[in-house]
């Protein structure tokens, strides 16, 4: 009887053990699939599903046509957080799917999310400006508060911190390309460390980060006389030889240059 | 237990869709784990687990406001789906399904055994595992995954089987031990030996 119990004792709870992990989710669709046989309209609840991408992959929300929201897997423990955090933010139920918004894998993977349709009525008309004005900035390049200002038509950089900070699809509204006005990255949505990976995936390289950190604001060639962001796309074509950096854009006009006209650097 | 029911239960009697909605969201993969550890089959578990949603919204479609409110919605769609099964076993078993033409037999093929992901879920303990619980008997088997695999507390579990607590205990605890002696043949061996 002895014997009898301690052998009983061990496996009594590995069977339990054993049996709790049978439950695992259901299959990738089947929420989906049982909305769609009950015929609930497309319009009442969002689908979403796990992109790859840097950090952790994405988490992306969508309705028929649009994106209504997107998380970093690393800023989440699971796929349940987001669901969670997607209601509690729009009211509305994120359920799984396998089948992504059409062009949004392409959308990812090449970094030009600019054109990726978006609904999100959540926001406020400053905050829609300041993100539309993010959204605006080429991958692999940054641009300054200042520049988002502007660009936005707002009055002040407050608005735009405050809708960097909200910022409800993260990576689709690319705010990890967006700079303080002294060239320090300002990763106000999920702190440096993601804000570097990010980068890094675009091949935002460390010098260009630590130039602007240098004092240097622009960058301009003696051949063309022409200032840009040093992250333009034309910036990077000037040969070392003929860089000229600039502290500010009163300092490159009066060296006699003209602003960029792609990436519009601010006239101060 | 439930800690999302009330707010989701809100949602139920303010709005039908929307609170459907959210009950799929919640409770999709606890039906589809109980049907698909009831059946042991994927594919079965899909095709239940759809026509037990479908039975709950039509069901609440007649309910009133009060009625949706009070709901306790994981006992009550696991009520469903254990009727959606018992019901599928008495069909199969009045109406056996015979003499296929070949060509059916072929389609449905591969569906028959575990697909490689499934193959690869379930690898060896967990296969072993999976065979034993289908060679329990029904209400037992019933018992044991709502107990255990989904985690139900005795009380909602005897409201889903519909008879008493203590039968439900007995239910559970004959059933582990039927899976116990099914897993580890020679420990069943020596306990009776040396009983």
């Amino acid at each position: 009887m002895n014997r009898g119990g301690e052998w009983a004792s061990q496996p009594e709870g590995r069977v339990e053990t054993a049996l709790a992990g049978l439950a695992g989710p259901a299959p990738g669709d089947f929420a989906a699939r049982v909305l769609q046989r009950v015929g609930i309209p497309r319009d009442r609840y969002d689908t979403y599903l796990h992109l790859d991408a840097p950090v952790g992959g994405l988490y992306v929300a969508f309705g028929a046509e649009s994106v209504t929201g997107s998380a970093l897997g690393e800023t989440l423990p699971g796929p349940r957080a987001f669901e969670e955090a997607h209601l509690a933010r729009t009211g509305r139920s994120a359920i799984p799917t396998t089948r992504p918004l059409p062009g949004l894998r392409t959308a990812l993977r090449t970094g030009r999310t600019k054109n990726v349709p978006m609904d999100l009525p959540q926001l406020t008309e400053a905050e829609r400006a300041a993100l539309d004005a993010v959204r605006t900035i080429p991958r692999g390049q940054l641009r300054p508060l200042a520049w988002i200002v502007r660009e936005s038509g707002l009055t002040d950089s407050a608005a735009v911190t405050e809708a960097l900070m909200a910022n409800p699809v993260p990576l689709l509204i690319p705010c990890h390309r967006v700079t303080f006005d002294d060239g320090g990255p300002c990763d106000l949505r999920y702190g440096p460390a993601v804000g570097v990976a990010l980068r890094d995936a675009e091949g935002i390289d460390d010098d260009l980060v630590g130039l602007s950190r240098s004092g240097t604001v622009f960058l301009g060639s003696d051949t063309t006389r022409i200032y840009c962001h040093p992250t333009c796309a034309h910036a990077r074509r000037i040969a070392r030889p003929h860089q000229v950096p600039f502290r500010s854009a009163r300092a490159a006009r009066e060296a006699g240059y003209r602003a960029c006209k792609s990436c519009r650097p601010i006239a101060a | 237990m439930d800690t999302t029911a009330e707010p989701l239960c809100e949602r139920l009697a303010t709005d039908l869709d929307d609170g459907f909605t959210e009950l799929v969201r919640v409770h999709a993969s606890t039906v589809h784990a109980f049907l698909l550890r009831v059946t042991g089959n994927a594919e079965e578990a899909d095709d239940l687990g759809q026509e037990a949603f479908l039975r709950a919204y039509t069901a609440l479609q007649g309910y009133s406001a009060d009625r949706r409110r009070a709901l306790r919605p994981r006992a009550w769609l696991m009520t469903i789906a254990a009727n959606v099964w018992r019901n599928h076993v008495r069909t199969c078993v009045r109406r056996p399904v015979a003499g296929t033409r070949v060509e059916d037999s072929c389609e449905s093929w591969p569906a028959a055994g575990p697909g490689p992901q499934e193959r690869a879920d379930t690898a060896a303990d967990r296969a072993v595992l999976v065979a034993a619980l289908a060679r329990l008997p029904e209400r037992a088997r019933v018992a044991v995954v709502l107990r255990h695999v989904v985690g139900m507390s005795y009380a909602e579990v005897a409201g889903v089987q519909g008879c008493s607590v203590g039968t439900v205990k007995a239910q559970v605890s004959r059933g582990l031990g039927t899976l116990r002696e099914l897993l580890e043949p020679e420990v069943a061996l020596l306990r009776e030996v040396t009983r």
